[in-house]
């Protein structure tokens, strides 16, 4: 198999406004045609900048300084500006990260993927026009003829990748680049965009690069995978390969941080440190300083790439009596049956939705919460898992009184909190907090961490000023921050520090329950494995309670001890956590755990189950009886007549409102 | 080595903290158009408060037989048509100028942040309303609202200042409006709520504090704009009257003299205006770029 | 997009509505009233009160308003003792000719504003960009007067290719047949709108380009021209739409400066020597007229702006 596109010690800078960073420092690969490559990593080691060196779109002040990169017989070197252009959505496709932004607003869609054709196919307009309704078809586009004419804020996320995959792929190029392609996306979204890409990869006899941060994806996905560090490749080798024997010690740490290959009683590995800065990196192995195994030689020199058909860059690599060591224990949250702590019932939480009109006459209403039932004993982990618009971030608001449900009650520790004004809710608060997702929205820019931390004291008139000097103190201590961190402003430190951060200060009144909405969600692997052991650590330290809201279900069931799945306002199953995800009752259940990309090939070509098809129905007009039934394969006639009411399985806890449950019911 | 080390969050190595304000500073002073908008004011306060000390002349008791006397030794840059040193006018008529400008400025930026910040945090009815009467506000246009006014009474000092502050508070009130809106759905804004603080804290604390980027670089258009004005205004003839200096007074004085060649009473007063009017501009654009890219930055 | 629209009309009544509220409260901020404003300075006061109570200015406040209003909508605006003409016929002599003059400028400098600040965006913190800023930066900072003086002295004196004073007639059709005369009044109204909208699109340009759709055009192999043209030109003139609809106050202001200085016997004109004169009622009409027109106006700036963006088009 030749290869279609091929890179040799590519090296690419980016001059800034004090120096030069480099963040690809040496890359070399190779993608044959119908194949697919994913370029796996964390967030900044060069994999973005990777592909954009293939493309030549790199951001203002970046060039490909050295190596050479070809695509079929074509040096790219020597090709110019305008050579490029020639080349770009013509024999090379690229597809983003966002669809939300990726397409012009102002534009109908017809218009912009006949563009694609206009520019590099000598057709009349009339001609690009069908071309654009036979590839918007190809992609999955319903009506795609009747789309031509439409405006893109009318789309879904999911339809509007897929036109960004028709825009690429209109004129049948020989590779396509995905950066990142379904990260903004649902779960269950993403397995169509991927499956359609794959499916394209066969027709065209396309190359693709899939670049992502996610194993999962890899490992359903791609054919071979490089693993990047720092901007160099660590590991090369067919994807089967890598999952069974990594080489290098980065990717060990990488597999041994997911939740899902770790049970529930053991703790992530969480790599320490940062990466290295890439405008000054380190002499010797750029993992070095993070890596369990180096020693003097790793840090005084560079490995190189050896190895054929599987290289790796590292002088120890690991054998496989060390991949058989577990993470260590960590006692699980506390088991046994305690006192209800938070206790919902039939909450609902309806928006109106006003016309554009002048006198805002209502003309429906968004059933966020559909009659929400739970209850959430002390010193448990909750985790509430469900795709966007389902209803979690606005349980989340709710349960903290951020918000105020349409009806229904929420008790907490035995007081009624939904419905009381602020005033009388203020003694109430220091009980229970909310951590928050976005590290970098939520903490004052214009605050320094001291402030920040001790506001909450300050608010509740908690101790006097030197109290509150030392609690703060002890407060980073907690989350593991150095004590100079408090004369520090928030765009000093990292995502996962912040995230530090807001976890201190929900903890600074000492609550009893901590509601965590995505609090990982936007954060590394290896982070996110930090953070989450933080959270467990604290929680048995302090007896904490969680709710712990994500739409990450191997997250979700590595934390809880129950899990409660939310479909558009419903709560469609609840029980213990181990139970939820082994043996599921609701079939939304099933097809989340079937959509979830895992990180093991094998599992992955076994996973036969289409999944969830379908999009999500509006949240404003909500199918009748039950609310899945749109998408489900069980449907019946009954579904859409009567809504199912919960029913409670062999395990008492564990309950599912569906007819045709995957269980027997007790 | 099969040990797993324990969790570390060592912190990035930043060597100094540095303030909030350090990284705009530290870019505004980057930006050399910005530090040239800076000298040209430090001069020109210098030059309109310590010169007279420096250089003394009479600007009170008219002379006509010094009239209209061209640049010389003695007035280096001429008399005007009553006698007074043009070069002692022009600094008395910067101090005024400046004066009026900066504390125009002042309340109004002042005052239209406040309406703003209030519309914007609390939404709803009261926020339309605000804001309504600044649309109506705004549709008349200031001009002819300060002829009329100025036409009713002549102003003093004080007068002029209220009356230009009464027309520019509009636009901070607008724009911090603005901010407040985007803002007060910002999660820090939010958590304050979360930890029973009321909204008098969070606009204090948290919401003004953050649109202040926004209204330093306001206040430095607003002088700009303040002293066009009021130039503007002695133009059409309802300025502060004589002797008072002012710069617009003697640019409109100067163009009844156009043709006749008496240079010296034009230009100078009018390069005047418009190298300070262009310095505050310079200054609140780097202002501005820098505040922006700091925001931007993660 | 009608419901933006009703939206958008039922806010401008409401504004309008305050700016008569405005304008009225003006009316009796005048020392001695309206009465005095009427008939002058010189009048007597059993003439101000027989007045007062012939126009019901005796009675109470609101129901003074009340009639105050129903007069303007009426289309009566008072009378100029001076002039010895209705205020309307008098704003409807000289109200086109400031039109012309308005719309002339204002066009004018879309026409360079537009493309000039593409061009500094495109090369930004080149010479060209900082060559076009600084013309930009003295252009405002000039006073319009001041702006206008000069142009006089450099074309009419110095190199006398145009006329200093503007073309002085009741008709429409004589000034236009003129139009070496415009060109001084018009260019110094466009120059300082110039100055401000070029550095609107400059950075509205900026921002767009560096948005996610720009460069899935690039991926597209789209070269850096049609870029600019087909994608990121509408983008940009959004914001511009906007500023258009807030900046009418300013272009009326600096058309009566420019009146005043070229002689142009256009509305601003008018306004301003009614002010030396103390002609109040020649000043609360036009006041009135243009806080109306700039209401209009703006709202026409608002529906260019639903053109411009499908979003809220079809929202």
């Amino acid at each position: 198999m030749s290869p279609i596109v091929t890179l040799d010690d590519v090296h690419t800078d980016i001059a800034l406004r004090n120096g030069t960073a480099h963040p690809v420092s040496g890359v070399s690969l190779t993608v044959g045609k119908g194949e697919s490559l994913g370029i796996v990593g964390e967030s900044g080691c060069g994999k973005t900048m990777t592909a954009l060196s293939i493309i030549r779109l790199l951001p203002p002040g970046g060039r490909v300084i050295s190596g050479s990169i070809t695509l079929g017989d074509t040096d790219l070197a020597t090709v110019d500006e305008a050579g490029m252009r020639k080349l770009r959505g013509n024999r090379i496709g690229m597809i983003f990260q966002d669809p939300m932004t990726s397409l012009n607003p102002c534009m109908t869609i017809g218009d912009q993927v006949s563009e694609t054709v206009l520019l590099h196919r000598d057709v009349t307009r009339a001609q690009a026009r069908e071309r654009a309704a036979e590839v918007l078809d190809l992609v999955g586009l319903p009506r795609a003829k009747e789309r031509l004419d439409s405006y893109p804020h009318l789309l879904s996320g999911g339809m509007r990748q897929r036109v960004v995959i028709a825009m690429a792929l209109a004129c049948e190029p020989e590779l396509l680049i995905a950066d990142e392609p379904t990260t903004a996306l649902d779960a269950t979204i993403q397995k169509q965009i991927l499956e359609l890409i794959d499916e394209l990869r066969d027709r065209l006899g396309m190359a693709v690069i899939l670049v992502t941060h996610d194993l999962g994806v890899i490992a359903g996905y791609t054919d071979r995978v490089a693993v990047m560090y720092a901007g160099k490749i660590v590991e090369t080798s067919s994807t089967q390969e890598l999952f069974a024997n990594p080489r290098h010690p980065y990717t060990e740490a990488l597999f041994r941080a997911l939740p899902e290959n770790v049970d529930a009683d053991r703790r992530l590995y969480a790599i320490p440190g940062l990466p290295p800065d890439l405008s000054d990196p380190p002499l010797g192995c750029r993992f070095a300083a993070r890596c369990a195994y180096a020693t003097e030689q790793c840090r005084a020199q560079e490995p190189a790439l050896t190895g054929n058909g599987h290289p790796f860059a590292c002088f120890h690599p690991l054998t496989t009596k060390q991949q058989a060591t577990p993470n260590p224990h960590t006692p699980l949250a506390v088991a046994e049956e305690t006192a209800p702590l938070l206790v919902v019932r039939n909450l609902v939480r309806t928006f109106p939705v006003t016309s554009n009109g002048v006198l805002q006459r209502k003309i429906g209403t968004v059933s966020a919460v559909a009659d929400v039932s739970f209850t959430v004993h002390t010193g448990e982990t909750f985790g509430l898992v469900g795709e966007s618009g389902c209803g979690k971030s606005t349980i989340g608001r709710l349960l903290v009184a951020a918000d105020t449900p349409t009806s229904g009650s929420i008790t907490f520790d035995g007081t009624e909190i939904s419905g009381k004004s602020h005033r009388a809710l203020r003694r109430h608060r220091r009980d229970f907090q909310l951590m928050f997702q976005d590290p970098y929205a939520s903490l004052d820019p214009r605050m320094r961490v001291r402030a920040i931390l001790r506001e909450p004291l300050a608010i509740q008139h908690r101790g006097s000023a030197v109290e509150q000097e030392n609690a703060v103190a002890k407060l980073l201590d907690e989350v593991g921050l150095a004590g100079a961190a408090l004369d520090k402003y928030p765009h000093e430190f990292s995502g996962g520090q912040r995230q530090r951060i807001g976890l201190a200060r929900a903890l600074a009144l000492r609550p009893k329950l901590i509601v965590a909405d995505e609090p990982v969600s936007a954060l590394d692997v290896s982070v996110q494995a930090q953070i989450l052991n933080l959270m467990r650590d604290l929680q048995r330290e302090h007896q904490l309670t969680y709710v712990f809201i994500s739409h990450d279900l191997s997250v979700v069931r590595y934390l809880s001890t129950t899990i409660g799945v939310m479909y558009l306002g419903k709560l469609v199953e609840i029980g213990p956590a181990e139970q939820v995800y082994t043996s599921p009752a609701h079939p939304y259940t099933q097809g989340l755990i079937d959509t979830i990309p895992l990180a093991d090939p094998e599992r992955e070509q076994r996973k036969d189950n289409a999944g969830v098809r379908g999009e999500l129905p509006s949240a404003m007009n909500p199918p009748s009886g039950c609310r899945f039934r749109t998408r489900c394969p069980l449907a019946t006639e009954k579904c859409a007549a009567e809504e199912p009411p919960m029913r409670q399985f062999s395990d008492q806890a564990h309950q599912a409102a569906c007819h045709y449950p995957l269980q027997q019911i007790h | 080595m099969t040990a797993i080390p324990a969790d570390d969050a060592v912190l990035s190595d930043s060597p100094k903290t540095r303030g909030v304000f350090a990284g705009p500073l530290s870019a505004f002073a980057e930006n050399k158009l910005a530090v040239v908008g800076l000298g040209i004011v430090v001069a020109f306060i210098l030059f309109c408060y310590v010169g007279p000390l420096v250089y003394h002349t009479d600007q009170v008791h008219i002379d006509l037989s010094q009239a209209t006397l061209p640049p010389s030794g003695t007035h280096p840059l001429g008399t005007n048509e009553v006698g007074y040193d043009q070069l002692g006018r022009l600094m008395a008529g910067g101090q005024s100028s400046l004066e009026v400008g900066v504390a125009a400025a002042l309340l109004a930026t002042v005052f239209g942040t406040l309406w703003g910040a209030i519309a914007g945090y609390a939404g709803g009815f009261i926020d339309s309303a605000m804001m309504r009467i600044v649309d109506a506000l705004l549709a008349v246009p200031a001009l002819f609202l300060l002829l009329f006014l100025a036409s009713i009474a002549r102003p003093t000092i004080g007068l002029l200042i209220l009356v230009i502050a009464f027309i520019s508070w509009l636009g901070p009130a607008r724009l911090v409006r603005g901010q407040a809106l985007t803002l007060r759905t910002r999660d820090y804004v939010t958590s304050v709520r979360l930890m029973g603080g009321g909204p008098l804290r969070a606009i204090l604390r948290h919401i003004a504090p953050n649109a202040i980027g926004t209204v330093v670089v306001n206040a430095t258009f607003q002088v700009a704009d303040a002293i066009l004005l009021v130039a503007t205004l002695s133009f059409l003839g309802l300025g502060i009257p004589p002797p008072a200096a002012n710069w617009g007074d003697m640019l409109s004085n100067g163009i009844n003299y156009t043709y006749d060649g008496y240079w010296w009473l034009i230009y100078p007063p009018g390069l005047a205006i418009v190298l300070v009017v262009v310095a505050f501009n310079l200054i609140g654009d780097a202002l501005r770029d820098s505040f922006e890219v700091r925001l931007q930055k993660r | 997009m009608t419901g933006f629209i009703t939206r958008r009309l039922l806010q401008s009544i409401v504004v309008v509505l305050l700016v008569t509220v405005i304008v009225f409260v003006l009316l009796h901020l005048l020392p001695g009233g309206p009465a005095r404003a009427q008939l002058g300075p010189r009048a007597t006061p059993p003439a101000i009160a027989n007045f007062n109570h012939q126009m019901g200015y005796d009675r109470s406040v609101p129901v003074q308003y009340w009639h105050w209003l129903t007069q303007l909508v009426t289309g009566n605006l008072g009378f100029s003792v001076k002039f010895n003409q209705s205020v309307v016929s008098l704003i409807g002599e000289r109200l086109p000719k400031t039109l012309v003059l308005t719309v002339l400028s204002t066009l004018f400098a879309l026409v360079v504003a537009i493309p000039l600040g593409m061009v500094q965006a495109v090369k930004r913190n080149h010479a060209a960009d900082y060559a076009i800023t600084f013309w930009a930066f003295v252009f405002y900072a000039t006073p319009p007067f001041f702006l206008g003086v000069v142009l006089i002295v450099v074309f009419s004196v110095y190199l006398p290719i145009l006329p200093a004073e503007a073309p002085q007639s009741s008709s429409i059709g004589v000034i236009l047949s003129q139009p070496a005369g415009l060109i001084l009044p018009v260019l110094t109204l466009a120059l300082v709108t110039i100055a401000q909208f070029s550095r609107y699109m400059r950075s509205s340009v900026i921002e767009n380009l560096a948005e996610d759709y720009v460069r899935t055009a690039r991926a597209k192999g789209a070269g850096e021209r049609s870029v600019l043209i087909r994608h990121v030109l509408r983008n940009s003139l959004i914001p511009v739409a906007t500023l258009l609809g807030l900046s009418l106050p300013t272009i009326f202001s600096g058309a009566l400066i420019t009146e005043a200085v070229f002689n142009f016997p256009g509305m601003g004109q008018l306004f301003w020597t009614a002010a030396q004169t103390q002609d109040y009622p020649i000043m609360l009409g036009i006041t009135v007229l243009v806080g109306v027109a700039t209401v209009i106006g703006s709202l026409l700036a608002d529906l260019a702006y639903a053109v411009l963006d499908p979003r809220v088009r079809y929202a």
